[in-house]
């Protein structure tokens, strides 16, 4: 009502103050009732968990009641508003809310529709209430089963082809206690299911829902938390329900079997499956299944303060009777109680979420939130490979979420960092923050938590828990330990994961919406996600030093295995890794035949550097004199013959551990070897059974042996420090050559991929000694690319074509002193490229090939060019100054177009390059991992013939900086400041490759890419080239913001989608590292299907060659085909690569008859595409610009048109005559 | 294959390559020439698909048997010469160049007029095939007039495609990157020279022209150019002020770019318009909250909240 007044206040116009305030007044009213007609609503809701709680059939009436899981929001009529009228306050409450409470309110929407996806669809609940009733009438209607030895009662219902799922330790034959079964006391249903806080899981597992049955107290005593006494008990109720379910005469059509919570056998529960039948209570739609779960009461005789982390309540000597004294024989078993309390807990959690969910209205929401965005990323269970520990571990999302809510507990002592709670009014989005971001700061190791508890308190002391888990989150009514059993190694990778996603949503420039990123893309990729990946294969693991009380503790020994698994590879790696987390596939059901769960055979294990420690050499230990000989003991015990006693420089005697490196790939390795080592000492695991893949990535980065064993032979200085020195030495002999020279020198920029560690090979120098034991083929030498500026002087021409003159007069002069200053130094002007005939253009160049065998090729970078050249574009030359011209294209001649040409080459090469190289060389120094990325990429597109000709260099080391470089990151400076995120970014070129790929996988280049290279906040204006490019990328800078400066030559649309289409298959073929075959050497292998022809190259005319990814050894013999020829004249021919020219000419010649393709590393093949078009017939034309031929008329009508198509048989011809002693064949493709 | 003799006017002129393939050349005699490009059209012939590592020899030796030819025009260097004439100031140099600069590679300014002007000494020559786009078009020039019919005649017998001697293929690389490379000495002769020929050209052209600095140019009807170049933003030779460079382009002085417009109406003055401008914004609101929705339901239909 008061809504519509205001309206028509509105419209009115004119409304005074005193109205406007009385507005307002009315809008709060509003407001209020809206608040208070909710928590009317919830008031009646509160009746419901009464209900649940009993027990009764009538708590299924809970599900079916369907009102209450609908947003608060939904239920007014968005759709239905004329969008010309200004919105009524609800909607505007709505909105603002939207924009106030949210990231945004798009994002808000995006919430909105996620969720009922991943809950179950209500239609389909009918079905599974009547099937929960009927199995609940014959739950109760079970006969009882006297009391019997257990191992004859378990004989018993193997006749009926049941087991039971005994645990450890085994019931014996002397055992005078009895299992015995009564029906149950109490059916719940409890869970998220009953809370209707459900989320859908990965991989089309099925929902859970949660029957908790609880055990008749008469059936226990006091003393059964010994020795498993319970458990035993516990599995022979379940068994006996198995065997009365699978019976026939049941009448429930349904699928039993057994399955374990975390593996651990004694919390073996029963799961229920329909069957297809298309009955009543065939609930099979739902995909979902009933477990059903025998519980103990909070009533039961077994003492709880016998449960409490410190107690020992096995008595392994009674297994193991071994003469071990009783005292040492009793260690406390954290695991088996924390398991016996877990069948107290299902009652209590359902009340204590219920209340939470009542409490708060968005807390379903958040929780689900946080379980979807969790169960992207593996936390939970899948068929793929999941993170351990965090199967099954529902209530631990829901405790993270009560933490945050209710706050943490008093600690005695540490009252200082108590969290406080959070308020009830915050929206989903806020609390699934809030959540991740306590997941991203809490440290477990260090700080156990204990969920503040209503009512309860604190029932064990907490540093009893401390003893005992390694990780301690206590729940809200102060029973389990939620996170036991769950590793270290994984809560540091979920910690990772919760920092790299608040990242993602705080960071605000980034262009694309977040929210795909956080919940609706998958991140369980391994190659993505880890720097290093270890596959091991456990079947023939046997642990070294194997305790009996670990394992019973644990439940199994596969368990335990695990677990000192995951201690041990922690305790090795110590701080070279952020996180080491050990993954592997979900357990899955079991047939009620057997027993115990079976446990995957192969894991993963999953690193993440810490790039600062992560490839030190040495592993420090206790110093020789250290006073408590136990820390030696241990640190031998961890290293075994690896230890060793060393004397440092600094005059420290430390036992240490050294890794032995070969080169500076290998000390990548080092985190993978420790890895290796530790599994070796520890577990028995053979080198064969553990599998990385690091080494085959290096080799397609590197020389093949037969050429790089002639380096390593000669001791002649390689790689980028050795070609850095160089090029350092070379501007030193020029500078003091200054007054030599006609102007004096002002600046030397290096702008090659050679001095800024992203050349795919280490750079090597070619002296003379060398050249002639290398092939012919291997005798590639690249120049590496600088630029010389000169001072300014007005003696400087002022016309284009005489600046390129006096450029050459500039390059004589320091070519004539640089070989006097410097015997066996020599250099040569280079006029051009032979291709371009324009005058204007910056053409010629300076080879000098140093005395150690360096090639340099440098250039004059001259200011003035660009105010001539602009000159000419915008046409002012011709006119008078005054005289502004009206048209831009007045003159639109060749001179034009040479001079837009030459602004292009002038801006890429004087403007762009220096600046883009300096960026990038500081990348490489601040992300070790950076330069192998690039290199690896690099390397992939070139294989796949699109390096060079279509991809620039300079656009892949800009593609592979945006998964380094964030807004506002400054690269160079401030490295203690970004620490936070510096591990964020990939630390293994590895996985840089994969990102990339991943990347280029989906990336939509529509949309372009900003990469903030050079971290600057304000962009001077930058005018690139206008002139219309034929490359579809558009990946800006903030110095480049059209973003084609590197993209304007390519790739076009075709071949984006070649990139595309490659990296799609090239992601399918690193998925293959989960399942143990992927072979690194095909990732980099060329499909040629697609290609229309192929041409062979002849490989022994190849400078290159020996650069390809594929080298056959036996070509890179001595004696090549033509080996004499090139063997005459000059041994060196710095940057001549007659393929790449050929190729070249290629592209020039036919760019509008044929796609082709090469790859420009030593490539030996050429594949083209024809143009599709030119094979319809067309019109003739005169500039048509491809080869034609006529084609004969069928019919007369046709006569006045003439049509031809492209003769293809004739361009064939043509490229072998020009390829002549290049080409060897050309195979065509039909 | 019995191939239509003509097509568009053009006679079809079948190449041989090799046994099993065969590039086609269409001929037809030259029509007048457009932009005053002095070919003659009564011996001239038009070639169109010529092959594109076609060199001035080869199509000579191809036409052997009409003819003597003159000389070979390839259609982008035609178009490059047309655009010099055009546009060149000096017209008497470079049409004495043109015939030499359609042939050689790079062209040079060989000025042979005058005695006192420099003279390029040109880098080394390269003989080696230039490699065009396919498909591009050259003019022959016989020598007479019969030969052009001969060459129009009889183009239907299948002719052998004459290899000349200029090396193709991994030769021809190498003798290009040896010609790139040429000795320091000549570097040095061809840059001197060429720096030689543009000062005299500046002089010359200084010589030539009415500009000079701190004078008024004056035409012969008596009237000023108003031109900058003067002191103190006044034309060359003082008197009047000339207008800013800022001023020709955007319009603004440099007063009034930085006052503001005094706006007529004061803002959130009125009640009305307070009310006025609430009510835009939560329009506003609701607009951005309708796309939103909008965006979020055609995501919705493409599926793409389906998150596994």
């Amino acid at each position: 009502m008061a809504l519509n007044l205001k309206r028509k206040r509105e419209t009115e116009a004119s409304s005074r103050k005193t109205r406007k305030i009385e507005d307002e007044g009315d809008l709060g009213l509003a407001a209020e009732d809206e608040v208070m007609v909710d928590s009317g609503k919830e008031a009646e809701e509160m009746d419901a968990p009464m209900d649940v709680s009993e027990g009764d059939e009538e708590e299924w009436g809970g599900v079916t009641d369907a009102d209450s899981g609908v947003p608060l929001l939904s239920r007014e009529d968005r759709t239905g508003v004329k969008p010309k009228k200004p919105p009524t306050g609800e909607e505007l409450r709505t909105i603002k809310d939207a924009a106030d409470l949210f990231r945004s309110s798009s994002f808000k929407l995006q919430i909105d529709a996620l969720l009922p996806n991943v809950r179950p669809k209500a239609s389909r609940l009918p079905p599974l209430d009547r099937f929960l009733l009927s199995i609940h009438t014959f739950l109760m209607n079970l006969p009882s089963i006297p009391a019997q030895h257990p191992l004859e009662a378990s004989r018993k219902l193997l006749r009926k082809s049941v087991s039971v799922p005994y645990a450890l330790p085994l019931p014996a034959e002397e055992t005078n206690w009895k299992v015995a079964f009564e029906k149950p006391s109490d059916i719940t249903l409890v869970g998220s299911w009953a809370n209707k806080v459900s989320v859908k899981s990965k991989d089309g597992f099925k929902f859970g829902v949660d029957l908790a049955l609880e055990m008749p107290n008469s059936l226990f005593q006091e003393k059964d938390y010994l020795n498993g006494r319970f458990f035993h008990k516990r599995a022979f109720y379940l068994a006996t329900i198995a065997a009365a379910i699978q019976a026939s005469k049941s009448g429930l059509n349904i699928e039993a079997s057994y399955d374990s919570l975390h593996g651990d056998p004694r919390l073996t529960k029963l799961v229920l499956v329909p069957k297809k039948d298309e009955s009543q209570n065939d609930f099979s739609k739902l995909n979902a299944q009933v477990c059903i779960i025998p519980v103990l009461s909070l009533t039961s005789p077994i003492p709880l303060h016998r449960l409490s982390p410190a107690h020992s309540n096995i008595r392994v000597s009674v297994v193991n009777t071994l003469n071990v004294d009783t005292k040492t024989a009793n260690p406390p078993t954290p695991m088996y109680n924390t398991a016996l309390l877990h069948t107290l807990t299902p009652k209590p959690y359902l009340l204590a979420t219920y209340a939470l969910k009542q409490g708060i209205p968005a807390f379903a929401d958040a929780l689900t939130l946080l379980r979807v965005w969790a169960n992207q990323r593996g936390y939970s269970e899948g068929s793929r490979m999941c993170v351990s520990g965090f199967e099954g571990r529902g209530p631990w999302w829901g405790a993270v979420l009560a933490l945050l809510i209710n706050g943490e507990e008093f600690q005695d002592g540490v009252k200082a960092k108590k969290r406080k709670p959070l308020g009830k009014g915050l929206s989903s989005y806020q609390l699934f923050k809030a959540a991740l971001d306590f997941l991203a700061k809490h440290d477990f190791e260090k700080e156990p938590v204990f969920v503040r508890s209503q009512d309860v308190g604190q029932r064990f002391p907490p540093a009893e828990y401390r003893e005992g888990h390694a990780a301690v989150l206590v729940d809200s009514v102060s029973l389990v330990n939620l996170l036991a059993g769950v590793p270290l190694g994984s809560l540091e990778m979920l910690r990772y994961d919760a920092i790299q996603t608040t990242e993602t949503l705080n960071s605000t420039s980034i262009s694309g919406d977040p929210f795909t990123e956080v919940f609706l893309k998958e991140h369980r990729d391994l190659p993505t996600r880890f720097d290093t990946v270890l596959r091991v294969d456990l079947s023939s693991a046997q642990i070294r030093k194997f305790s009996v009380e670990t394992t019973v503790d644990l439940g199994s020994a596969a368990l335990a295995l695990m677990a000192s698994l995951n201690s041990f590879i922690r305790l090795g790696l110590g701080d070279r890794v952020r996180a080491a987390t050990i993954l592997h596939p979900s357990t899955s059901c079991r047939p009620l035949t057997q027993a115990h769960p079976s446990y995957p055979d192969v894991i993963y294990v999953g690193l993440i550097h810490n790039p600062q420690q992560a490839f030190r050499l040495v592993d420090h230990g206790p110093t020789a004199d250290e006073q408590d000989q136990s820390l030696i003991e241990r640190f031998r015990e961890l290293w075994g013959d690896k230890a060793e006693l060393r004397r440092f420089k600094d005059g420290r005697i430390l036992e240490s551990v050294i890794w032995e490196v070969k080169n500076a790939d290998e000390r990548a390795h080092v985190p993978g070897k420790v890895v290796r080592h530790i599994l070796k000492r520890h577990f028995g695991l053979q080198e064969g059974a553990v599998q990385t893949w690091q080494t085959s990535f290096d080799s397609v980065l590197r020389l093949p042996e037969s050429i790089s064993s002639v380096y390593l032979g000669s001791g002649v200085p390689a790689g980028f420090k050795a070609a850095i020195s160089a090029y350092d030495n070379l501007v030193k002999a020029i500078k003091t050559l200054d007054d030599d020279l006609p102007l004096s020198l002002l600046n030397v920029s290096p702008t090659s991929e050679l001095l800024r560690y992203t050349n795919v090979f280490s750079p090597v120098p070619l002296p003379v000694s060398i050249a002639d034991i290398l092939p012919p083929n291997a005798r590639y030498l690249s120049p590496i690319d600088i630029v010389l500026e000169f001072e300014k002087s007005s003696k400087w021409p002022d016309d284009l074509k005489a600046i390129q003159k006096i450029k050459l007069a500039f390059f004589e002069r320091l070519a004539s002193v640089l070989m006097e200053s410097k015997e066996d130094l020599k250099a040569t002007v280079i006029i051009g490229d032979g291709v371009s005939t324009s005058e204007i253009l910056d053409q010629s160049s300076l080879e000098i090939v140093t005395p150690e065998g360096w090639a340099f090729s440098a250039r004059i970078w001259h200011e003035r060019e660009a105010t001539l050249l602009d000159r000419i574009i915008d046409g002012s030359d011709k006119l008078l100054p005054h005289i502004v011209p009206k048209t831009k294209d007045i003159n639109k001649g060749k001179e034009y177009h040479d001079a837009v040409e030459a602004k292009a080459v002038y801006t890429r090469r004087f403007i762009h390059a220096p600046r883009h190289h300096r960026a990038i060389a500081a990348l490489c120094h601040h992300y070790s991992a950076y330069a192998g990325t690039v290199r690896l990429v690099k390397r992939w597109l070139a294989s796949h013939w699109l390096l060079d000709g279509h991809i620039s260099e300079e656009v892949v080391e800009i593609i592979c900086a945006h998964f380094f470089v964030k807004p506002g990151r400054q690269v160079g400076i401030d490295i203690e400041l970004d620490e936070s995120a510096q591990h964020i970014v990939p630390s293994s070129k590895e996985r840089g490759f994969a990102a990339v790929v991943h990347f280029l996988k989906e990336w939509k280049w529509e949309e372009g890419l900003l990469v903030p290279l050079y971290g600057l906040t304000e962009a001077p204006a930058v005018t690139g080239s206008k002139a219309s490019t034929s490359g579809v990328w558009s990946i800006s800078t903030e110095l480049d913001k059209d973003g084609h400066i590197w993209t304007s030559h390519g790739p076009d649309a075709v071949v984006a989608h070649r990139v595309q289409a490659l990296a799609k298959a090239t992601w399918t073929f690193l998925q293959g590292m989960e399942h143990g075959n992927l072979n690194v050497q095909s990732l980099f292998i060329h499909p040629t299907d697609d290609y229309s022809f192929v041409i062979q190259l002849e490989p022994s005319a190849l400078t290159r060659y020996c650069h390809n990814v594929i080298v056959d050894s036996a070509l890179l013999s001595k004696r090549g085909k033509y080996a004499n020829r090139l063997n005459e004249g000059s041994a060196v021919l710095p940057g001549f690569d007659p393929a790449r020219l050929f190729f070249k000419d290629l592209q020039r010649m036919y760019a509008d008859t044929l796609k082709i393709f090469f790859d420009p590393l030593g490539g030996d093949r050429i594949g083209a595409v024809w143009d599709p078009t030119l094979k319809q017939p067309r019109p003739f034309r005169v500039l048509s610009g491809f080869s034609s031929i006529l084609i004969k008329k069928d019919n007369e009508k046709a006569k006045d048109k003439a049509l031809v198509v492209l003769n293809e048989k004739a361009v064939l011809n043509e490229i072998e005559r020009c390829g002549k002693g290049l080409v060897k064949t050309i195979a065509l493709r039909v | 294959m019995a191939l239509p003799a003509s097509i568009s006017g053009f006679s079809v002129l079948p190449v041989s390559y090799s046994p099993n393939s065969t590039h086609y050349i269409y001929a037809r005699a030259h029509t007048g020439s457009k932009k005053g490009f002095d070919l003659p059209s009564t011996r001239t012939l038009f070639l169109v698909n010529i092959p594109p590592d076609a060199t001035e020899r080869e199509l000579t030796l191809l036409f052997k048997q009409c003819g003597a030819v003159e000389r070979v025009v390839f259609d982008f260097d035609a178009q490059e010469l047309n655009h010099d004439d055009s546009d060149s100031e000096d017209e008497e140099d470079e049409e004495t160049g043109q015939e030499e600069a359609a042939t050689e590679q790079p062209r040079k300014r060989r000025k042979v007029s005058k005695n006192d002007k420099p003279v390029v000494i040109p880098l080394p020559p390269r003989n080696l095939r230039t490699l065009r786009k396919t498909g591009r078009s050259a003019h022959i020039v016989f020598l007479d007039t019969s030969s052009l019919a001969r060459a129009l005649v009889s183009p239907h017998k299948m002719r052998q495609w004459p290899v000349s001697e200029e090396p193709h293929g991994l030769a021809h690389y190498q003798a290009l990157y040896e010609s790139l490379r040429p000795p320091l000495d000549a570097v040095r002769e061809h840059a001197d020279t060429s720096i030689n020929l543009y000062e005299y050209e500046v002089a010359k052209s200084k010589q030539k022209s009415k500009y000079r600095k701190g004078e008024a140019i004056v035409d012969e009807d008596g009237f000023t150019l108003v031109t900058r170049g003067g002191a103190y933003g006044q034309t060359l030779g003082g008197g009047v002020g000339v207008a800013s460079k800022r001023f020709q382009q955007t319009g603004h002085t440099a007063k009034n770019r930085n006052r503001k417009k005094e706006k007529k109406e004061k803002e959130g003055f009125y009640a009305f318009q307070k009310a006025e401008k609430q009510r835009q914004e939560l329009m506003d609101l609701k607009t951005k909250w309708e796309e939103d929705k909008a965006k979020v339901e055609k995501l919705k239909a493409s599926r793409r909240f389906k998150p596994y």
